[in-house]
């Protein structure tokens, strides 16, 4: 997730790796690809998000079920706030004003946070457990994936209320967004359980129009068996120029690259040594950065040329990441 | 292709790391054995370690049935108890 693809140059740009088994969040300088940073006390840190201007991030607790505000400079936690239940992935509006907080617990809730007052203002009914909430890119709509109900919760992010469900035959897991000429969402490529591949998502349909399958290209030998949370495929995003889809393969421990808008896979998938998570890229979309969980690393992938930069060492078992803009 | 859960060379990766994490007999390690480990690896559960109440922990293991666990009605309240039990908020 990306959250600015205007002019940088005045700017820092930071990488937020979150650990998923840790109590601590790490901030990388794309400029050097060094650790420069900490956020410590979120213990079983799931999902991340960053204000507009990098004053302050959020992360979601699932140790303790609160969603915690943080200091863009000091890293220091401001306020833990008690959720409806077990979070898992965040997102925030453009205007930085709300978070959404996906809520796994049965029934399933999107929690809304007001970033002013950092209490819980409302929490919006799902049909099953949240497991990742995105803004999309023209900041109008609220995504929602469930898991346990297989489907998507499209919410009106002015109104807070869902306008359009979409169902699935398989649970609902990371998705990235594909954009018109205006900067409204055209589709959206959406991984699910138990499926190597992507599900493809005409928004002005409200259907999906087809899957891609990623390839079976290393030899079988090779091929790590799993488990892999029920998701083989568990990692997807669109560079911040709309030019090329990238995916990521636990069992292939690869990243795949398609062109766009034609979906044509790019030779020479990228290795990286363990089971890659979730990708987030620079917003000049030269460089992207991918979790590998069983190597409590993260692999600077060179965008042009699909090649390693390099591995940084982070927390235990790297998910979730985010791009944050500091300005 | 689908990639479909409980193949045997999960559930020995399972058992390697119940082993590994030295939880103790019972009814509720058995379901861990068998319908857990068959999707992720234990430390999936056992990073939540003291943390979590029995309302909470309820909570995760209807959450894990509702995502395609294999356990029976019975087995939600059995395997909440062990994990209550040994991993459970003190």
């Amino acid at each position: 997730m990306v959250l600015a693809t205007v002019s940088t140059a005045s700017a820092q740009v930071r990488i937020i790796q979150t650990n998923s088994m840790g109590d601590n969040i790490h901030l990388i300088d794309p400029k050097t690809n060094q650790i420069v940073g900490e956020v410590k006390g979120v213990p079983l840190n799931h999902g991340a998000a960053a204000s507009p201007d990098g004053s302050r991030l959020y992360f979601s607790s699932e140790a303790e079920q609160t969603l915690d505000a943080v200091d863009g400079k000091t890293y220091q936690i401001l306020k833990k706030i008690p959720l409806t239940g077990r979070p898992n992935n965040i997102s925030i509006s453009k205007d930085g004003k709300r978070v959404y907080v996906g809520i796994v617990s049965a029934p399933g809730a999107v929690d809304v946070i007001d970033t002013a007052s950092l209490e819980r203002v409302k929490s919006i009914p799902t049909k099953g457990g949240i497991h990742n909430t995105w803004v999309t890119p023209d900041g109008k709509f609220v995504v929602a994936g469930s898991i346990a109900g297989k489907l998507m919760t499209i919410i009106d992010q002015k109104s807070e209320e869902p306008v359009w469900t979409l169902p699935f035959d398989q649970g609902v897991r990371p998705m990235a967004f594909e954009t018109n000429s205006d900067g409204s969402t055209k589709r959206m490529f959406v991984q699910l359980s138990d499926y190597h591949g992507f599900a493809i998502v005409d928004v002005a349909q409200h259907k999906e129009v087809g899957r891609l399958e990623l390839p079976n290209d290393i030899p079988a030998e090779k091929v790590d068996k799993g488990p892999f949370n029920g998701s083989p495929s568990h990692g997807i995003g669109v560079a911040p120029d709309g030019k090329t889809l990238w995916v990521t393969s636990r069992p292939n421990a690869r990243v795949y690259t398609y062109s766009l808008p034609d979906l044509k896979l790019l030779p020479n998938p990228v290795d990286l040594g363990g089971r890659p998570d979730w990708v987030t890229f620079t917003p000049d979309s030269k460089l992207l950065y991918i979790a590998t969980e069983n190597t409590d690393s993260v692999v600077v992938v060179d965008v042009a040329a699909r090649k390693e930069v390099t591995r940084i060492k982070v927390g235990r078992s790297p998910k979730r990441n985010i791009t944050m803009v500091m300005r | 292709m689908r990639w479909l859960i409980g193949i045997g060379a999960c559930l020995l990766a399972g058992a390697v790391m119940i082993a590994a994490d030295d939880l103790p007999d019972g009814e509720g390690k058995k379901i861990l054995e068998k319908s857990c480990t068959t999707c992720h690896d234990l430390t999936e559960v056992t990073k939540l370690r003291g943390f979590y109440s029995r309302a909470q922990w309820r909570d995760v293991v209807v959450t894990m049935k509702e995502y395609g666990a294999a356990i029976d009605d019975k087995q939600v309240d059995v395997l909440t108890d062990y994990l209550v039990a040994n991993l459970g908020k003190k």
